[in-house]
């Protein structure tokens, strides 16, 4: 699953520790999701895209169903 | 509580552990030993509970589920093999020259296996259930 959570963080000046902190994370779980290491959960992925007032699949890509 | 405070708390207990450990084998009685490894699992969870920051999520949780998982297969095959090991060395000469410590051991570190084995379903029914199975 690919995501633009980078983007977005950099559309809202935002480091990782403090999305981290804003949706309950530690600053490497942000950080895997990002390198596409973990897909988070669905209650994760809505906390990410509700943080930033945009849709899931705004942030996040399913490209392939491979599970 | 922040997380650093957190560790070094627990590098005390741990230290704490070690100290009356020392004192059970002075006094020759393990009972101080056991008392303080639950006080000190006790402690280490009250404190976990007072940290500000987050040190545990879902990422962190997966990865102790399939550690936990993965350690449990490979001990228990570890485990089997040692066991038929043991009681073939057991019985290797023949019934009549059985050689009983070694294969009672082998029989009872099989039965401990399969408790383990009824545990683990025990434990899945009950996750099946409350997970809506």
């Amino acid at each position: 699953m690919k995501n633009k959570i980078k983007v977005y963080r950099a559309m809202h000046d935002l480091s990782q520790e403090a999305l981290a902190n804003e949706v309950g994370v530690t600053r490497q779980t942000i950080l895997a999701i990002e390198n596409g290491k973990y897909d988070p959960s669905l209650i994760l992925a809505a906390r990410i895209a509700r943080f930033f007032k945009v849709r899931i699949d705004d942030v996040f890509l399913l490209e392939t169903i491979d599970e | 509580m922040k997380r650093n405070y957190f560790y070094l708390c627990v590098a005390a207990v741990a230290f704490f552990e070690v100290a009356i450990f020392w004192l059970s084998v002075e006094i020759a009685d393990p009972l101080p030993s056991v008392i303080a490894i639950i006080i000190g699992i006790l402690g280490i969870y009250l404190a976990k509970g007072n940290i500000d920051e987050v040190i545990e999520d879902e990422r962190t949780q997966k990865i102790t589920e399939i550690t936990a998982l993965r350690t449990l297969q490979i001990t228990w095959i570890g485990l089997f093999l040692f066991a038929l090991w043991i009681i073939i060395e057991a019985l290797g000469e023949g019934i009549r020259r059985f050689n009983r410590p070694l294969g009672i051991f082998g029989f009872r570190l099989l039965l401990l296996l399969c408790g383990i084995i009824v545990l683990y379903v025990i434990l899945s029914l009950y996750y099946n259930k409350k997970y809506g199975a």
